[in-house]
C-alpha cells in the first residue's frame, strides 16, 4: 500500500482486484493464466477449496537449500579412518580428532555441531555418493542437470520442481506453488505453466505508487490496465505482462502471510538463516505453497578452503537447526522435509592453493521431522577413482524420485522421464 | 541468407531511417539519450550515426580517476608490522582498516564508473567496458582490491574497440583476473585449473571443444603467472615447463602459447562475434550469420571495431527481430532513464544501488558466467524492483533503498519534459513517450491509464501538466513491460 491511501470505504483493495481480472477474464480468448488466477483469487485462504484428493497429501511442503558452486562432500562427511584421505589432503584433511563421529569410520565435519544435533533426533540423513553418469565439472552445465534432471542433455526446457507443478497437483495453479528467496527464479522451478514466484524480503516485494490525485482502489486498476496480459502480444511482451501480474496478485498474500507470524526462535545472523526464517514465517502464514528453494553461495573453494568451507557449513548447519525449532514451535514440522544439495563434489587430492578443483560425487542431506535419519549409501571409495574424482553409487535422481513420490504424492517416472529407484529415506 | 542480413540497412521509404531507428541505436550502441541527442543521430544519417558512435576518440575523453594512495599505504604499514613481529591486536587492528577502506574504495570505484556511464560522451566505449566486464568476468568478492578492479576497468576502456587477441593475452596477465580464478596460486607441481578453464568455457571457445585433459595441460601452462601488488610477475620457479599436449599440439607451452593456439581454433572465431551479436542485436543468431562473422573476424586479425561495425550497421540489427525486443538490463534501464530524463549530478550512488537491487551488481557480479540475459532478468521479484524504479525517478524514493543511499539524489526535473503547448492529455503523454519509449504506439487502453494519470479520460481532454501529474505519469510508464525493453 503506498504511504496515506486508504482503503475505498466501499471495496476492499483484494475485491477490486478479483473484480478487474474477471472483467479481464470473461473473454473466450483470456489467457488461462488470468482464469486460473480469478478463480484463485475467489477463495485465497479457503484451504477447503484446494482440498486433496484422498490419498494424496496437500499440507507436505519441500525446501530445497541450494548450495552453489560445489560442496566438497569429502571434508563434509569424513572418513577419517581412511590413510588415503589424509594422504591425498595434507593441508586440508580434517584431522580424526576434530571430526564429530558418527559411525567408526566416518564423521561430521566440526562446523556441523547443530546439524549433529538434528542427526541424534532422527531428523537428519546423508545420501552419499551421489552423482550421475558422465558428470559434468562445469558449474552451469552440471546445475542446469540438477535442475533439469536430465543428465543427457535431451532439451529440456523445465525443471524438475516445474514438471511436477505441471503435473496439475493440487494448489498447483496458483501463483505462489513455488517460492525461491532471491532475485531469480531457479531454472528447477521453471514450468510450462509460468507458476512460482521469487522474492528477495517482503518490503520490497510490493508495487508503491505515489500518484498525485489517484486513489489506492484506481492504482489497482491502473496497474491492471497497463500489465494484464492480451491475446497476440509478442512473447516477451507477454512473459512480462504475466510475471508482472503474477508478482502484483502474490505481493499482498506474501505480506499477509508474513505478517501473520508470531516469532519467537532465534536465527543467526546469516543469509541461508534470514532466507529459512522468511519461508518460516510463510509456512506459518498458510501461504498455499508446495516447495520453497533457498541459495547458498560461495562453495567453490578453489583456494584457501579451510575457512571459507568451515563457516559454509556452519551456516548452514545453524540456520537450518533454527529453521527446524521455529518448525516445532509453529507445530508445522511435520509438514516440512529439506533437501540440501551441491552441483557436484570436489576432487580428492587437494590443488597447490589449499584448495580443490571440481569432481563428482557427493553427499546430499535430507533434514525434517518426516524423515527417517541416519547414512544411507555407501561412503564413495577413495580407492576406487575415475580420474581422481569419487565414483557415484546414487543417482541424484533417486533422491528425487522418492521425494515425488513418497512426499509430494507426484507420480516420478512422468516427471523425471523414467523409473528410479527409491531411497529410503522417507 | 546470412549474407543479406549482415548486408548495410539501405533506408527505403517503406522502411526509413528516421527518430525510431536512431533511437535504437543510440540505446543499443550507447545507453540512449534525449530526443535532442537522437534528432542528432537522425540528421546525421545511419552511416554518421554509427561513425559517430564508433569514432569516439574524436571527442576528448573524460579525466578523472580514483586515488589509492591511502590504501597502498595501509598494505605497506601491515608489510611492515608483520616484517616487525608487531602483536597480534596491531595487526588485527590494521587489518579491520584495511577491509573497511577496501570497501569503501571499492564503492568510490563503483560511484566513478557509473558517473561515467551517466555523463560520458563516448557511450559506445563505456557499453564496450560494461560488455567486457560481463565477459571476462572478475568481481568483489573474490577481488578485495579495489585498485586491482580498477585497473581491470581501465583495460577494458582501453581496449574496448581493440584487438580481441591481445585483450585475451592482457586479461590473462591482469592482476584482478589473476586473483578472481585462482591463477596466482597456480604453482608447478600443484596446478590449479580454475583459469585455464574458465578461459576456454566462457571467454574464448564454450563447452565441447576441448577435453578436460586440455584444460589440465593448459592449467600447467599458466602456472608462474602471478602479480606482485598490481604489476603482473613470471613466478620463473614456479612455472613448469615440461612438455604439454593442447589440443593436439605438443610443447613446452606457455599461456602465451596456449592463448596462440586457442585463437587457431575455428570455435574461437565464432565465439566473440556469437557474444556481441547477443549484446547488441538479438539473442537468436543463425549459425550461418555466426560463421560469416567468424570468417571475417578471423580475417580482420581479431580487430573488434570492424565487427562491431558490421553489426551496428546492418540489415539484421534494424529488423523486426531486433528492434524493441532486447530487455534492458538493470545498468540499461538505469543508466538510460536517467540520460533521458537528464541525470542529476549525485545520482550515482542511488542508480548503483537501484541496479544492485535489481541483480546487476558493478563489478560484482553474481559468478564467472556474468550476468542473465534476456528474460532471464525478469522475475516476480525484480519486475517490482523495476517498477518501484520508478518512484525514485519521479519522487526520490524506492522500497529498499535506504536515506544514506539516497543522500544528494534529485528526483527528475519535470520542468522541460514536456512542452509548454502540449495542452491535452494525449499531447502531454506522447511528449513523455518520445522521450521515454521513442517509437512505440500504445494501445488505446493502455494508454488511457496514462491519460488517468495526467487528469484526462480521452486524448483530446485538456489538462494541466502540473509536476505532480507529470511525475504520475513518468512513474506510470515506468511500470509498463513496454519500459523493460529497447
Amino acid at each position: 500500500m503506498s504511504p496515506g491511501a486508504t482503503r475505498n470505504a466501499g471495496m476492499t483493495r483484494r475485491e477490486f482486484v478479483r473484480k478487474g481480472l474477471t472483467i479481464v477474464a470473461v473473454g473466450a480468448t483470456a489467457p488461462a493464466f488470468l482464469t486460473r488466477t480469478a478463480l484463485a483469487l475467489n477463495n485465497p485462504w479457503d484451504t477447503a477449496q484446494v482440498q486433496s484428493q484422498p490419498g494424496v497429501p496437500d499440507e507436505h511442503i519441500l525446501v530445497v537449500i541450494q548450495m552453489g558452486g560445489g560442496n566438497d562432500g569429502l571434508n563434509t562427511v569424513v572418513p577419517f579412518s581412511d590413510e588415503a584421505y589424509y594422504r591425498a589432503r595434507p593441508t586440508l584433511a580434517v584431522p580424526a580428532k576434530d571430526v564429530i563421529r558418527v559411525t567408526d569410520s566416518l564423521g561430521l565435519h566440526p562446523a556441523l555441531g547443530k546439524a549433529k544435533d538434528l542427526y541424534d533426533k532422527g531428523a537428519m540423513a546423508v545420501i552419499q555418493g551421489v552423482g550421475y553418469p558422465n558428470p559434468s565439472r562445469s558449474h552451469f552445465k552440471s546445475m542446469e542437470i540438477w535442475h533439469t534432471a536430465d543428465p543427457e542433455g535431451r532439451v529440456v526446457r523445465y525443471g524438475w520442481i516445474g514438471r511436477y507443478f505441471d503435473s496439475k497437483c493440487p494448489v498447483c495453479e496458483q501463483p505462489t506453488v513455488g517460492v525461491n528467496v532471491g532475485p531469480a527464479l531457479p531454472l528447477a522451478m521453471k514450468a510450462e505453466s509460468g507458476q512460482g514466484i521469487t522474492l528477495e524480503a517482503p518490503e520490497t516485494f510490493q508495487w508503491m505508487p505515489s500518484l498525485d490525485g489517484i486513489g489506492e482502489k484506481e492504482q489497482v486498476e491502473l496497474f491492471r490496465l497497463l500489465n494484464a496480459p492480451a491475446p497476440n502480444e509478442p512473447g516477451t511482451i507477454d512473459f512480462l505482462r504475466h510475471t508482472a501480474m503474477n508478482a502484483y496478485v502474490s505481493a499482498e498474500r506474501v505480506r499477509e502471510a508474513v505478517g501473520r507470524y508470531k516469532g519467537g526462535t532465534t536465527y543467526p545472523n546469516s543469509r541461508l538463516a534470514y532466507q529459512l526464517r522468511l519461508i518460516a514465517q510463510m509456512i506459518a502464514g498458510s501461504l498455499p505453497t508446495k516447495v520453497y528453494y533457498a541459495n547458498m553461495t560461495g562453495f567453490d573453494t578453489h583456494a584457501a578452503q579451510r575457512g571459507v568451507h568451515e563457516a559454509l557449513l556452519r551456516e548452514l548447519a545453524e540456520g537450518m537447526e533454527a529453521f527446524y525449532r521455529d518448525l516445532e514451535a509453529q507445530r508445522n514440522a511435520d509438514r516440512v522435509v529439506v533437501l540440501a544439495f551441491s552441483e557436484f563434489g570436489r576432487r580428492v587430492a587437494e590443488n597447490g592453493s589449499a584448495g580443490t578443483d571440481h569432481g563428482t560425487a557427493a553427499p546430499m542431506f535430507l533434514f525434517g521431522r518426516p524423515i527417517k535419519g541416519g547414512l544411507y549409501g555407501q561412503h564413495p571409495s577413495l580407492g576406487d577413482l575415475v580420474d581422481g574424482d569419487l565414483r557415484h553409487a546414487i543417482d541424484f535422481r533417486s533422491v528425487y524420485a522418492t521425494i515425488l513420490e513418497k512426499w509430494l504424492g507426484a507420480d516420478p517416472a512422468k516427471i523425471l522421464g523414467a523409473p528410479f529407484d527409491r531411497v529410503p529415506f522417507i | 541468407m546470412a549474407e543479406a542480413a549482415l548486408r548495410k540497412f539501405r533506408p527505403t521509404a517503406a522502411n526509413p531511417w528516421d527518430y525510431a531507428k536512431a533511437a535504437h541505436l543510440l540505446h543499443r550502441a550507447g545507453f540512449g539519450g534525449p530526443p535532442e541527442e537522437i534528432e542528432r543521430l537522425v540528421a546525421l544519417g545511419p552511416d554518421g550515426a554509427v561513425n559517430a558512435l564508433l569514432n569516439y576518440e574524436q571527442v576528448p575523453e573524460e579525466g578523472g580517476a580514483v586515488d589509492f594512495s591511502e590504501l597502498r599505504q595501509l598494505f605497506a604499514d601491515a608489510l611492515a608490522l608483520r616484517q616487525a613481529g608487531a602483536d597480534e591486536n596491531a595487526r588485527r587492528a590494521l587489518q579491520n582498516r584495511i577491509n573497511r577502506t577496501q570497501l569503501e574504495k571499492l564503492q568510490e570505484v563503483r560511484e566513478w564508473w557509473m558517473s561515467r556511464l551517466l555523463t560520458t560522451r563516448r557511450p559506445l566505449q563505456e557499453k564496450m567496458v560494461l560488455f567486457w566486464h560481463g565477459l571476462l568476468v572478475s568481481g568483489f568478492p573474490d577481488v578485495r582490491n579495489p585498485e586491482f578492479l580498477f585497473i581491470q576497468n581501465a583495460l577494458y576502456r582501453r581496449q574496448a574497440l581493440g584487438n580481441f587477441k591481445q585483450l585475451i593475452l592482457e586479461i590473462s596477465r591482469d592482476p584482478a583476473m589473476l586473483t578472481y580464478l585462482d591463477n596466482n596460486s597456480n604453482r608447478k607441481g600443484r596446478p590449479n585449473e580454475n583459469y585455464a578453464r574458465e578461459l576456454l568455457e566462457l571467454f574464448t571457445m564454450g563447452i565441447g571443444n576441448y577435453t578436460e585433459q586440455d584444460i589440465k595441460e593448459a592449467a600447467r601452462a599458466f602456472t608462474g603467472w602471478t602479480h606482485r601488488y598490481a604489476d603482473f610477475y613470471f613466478d620463473r620457479a614456479q612455472h613448469d615447463d615440461g612438455a604439454k599436449t593442447f589440443l593436439g599440439r605438443t610443447g613446452n607451452f606457455d599461456g602465451g602459447d596456449i592463448i596462440t593456439i586457442i585463437f587457431e581454433q575455428p570455435a574461437t572465431a565464432r565465439w566473440l562475434p556469437r557474444k556481441l551479436f547477443e549484446f547488441f542485436v538479438h539473442l537468436r543468431p543463425e549459425e550461418s550469420l555466426i560463421a560469416d562473422l567468424g570468417a571475417a573476424f578471423r580475417r580482420g586479425n581479431w580487430e573488434v571495431k570492424p565487427l562491431v561495425r558490421t553489426l551496428l550497421e546492418s540489415e539484421v540489427f534494424y529488423s523486426p527481430a531486433a528492434l524493441r525486443t532486447q530487455v534492458k538490463s538493470p545498468v540499461q534501464l538505469v543508466v538510460g532513464t536517467a540520460r533521458a530524463l537528464g541525470a542529476p549530478p549525485g545520482a550515482a550512488r542511488a542508480l548503483l544501488a537501484a541496479a544492485d537491487q535489481m541483480g546487476q551488481a558493478l563489478l560484482a557480479p553474481p559468478n564467472v558466467g556474468g550476468w542473465p540475459r534476456g528474460e532471464s532478468w525478469i522475475t516476480t521479484a525484480t519486475i517490482l524492483d523495476r517498477y518501484n524504479f520508478g518512484g525514485l525517478m519521479s519522487t526520490g524514493r524506492m522500497p529498499g533503498l535506504r536515506r544514506p543511499v539516497l543522500q544528494g539524489f534529485a528526483p527528475a526535473n519535470v520542468a522541460g519534459l514536456v512542452p509548454a503547448t502540449a495542452g491535452t492529455a494525449g499531447e502531454v503523454i506522447d511528449a513523455l513517450l518520445r522521450r521515454l519509449l521513442p517509437g512505440v504506439t500504445l494501445e488505446q487502453k493502455r494508454a488511457f491509464a496514462l491519460w488517468r494519470a495526467v487528469g484526462g479520460n480521452r486524448a483530446a481532454d485538456p489538462v494541466q501538466a502540473t509536476p505532480p501529474r507529470v511525475r504520475s505519469a513518468l512513474h506510470l510508464i515506468m511500470s509498463m513491460p513496454e519500459f523493460q525493453l529497447t
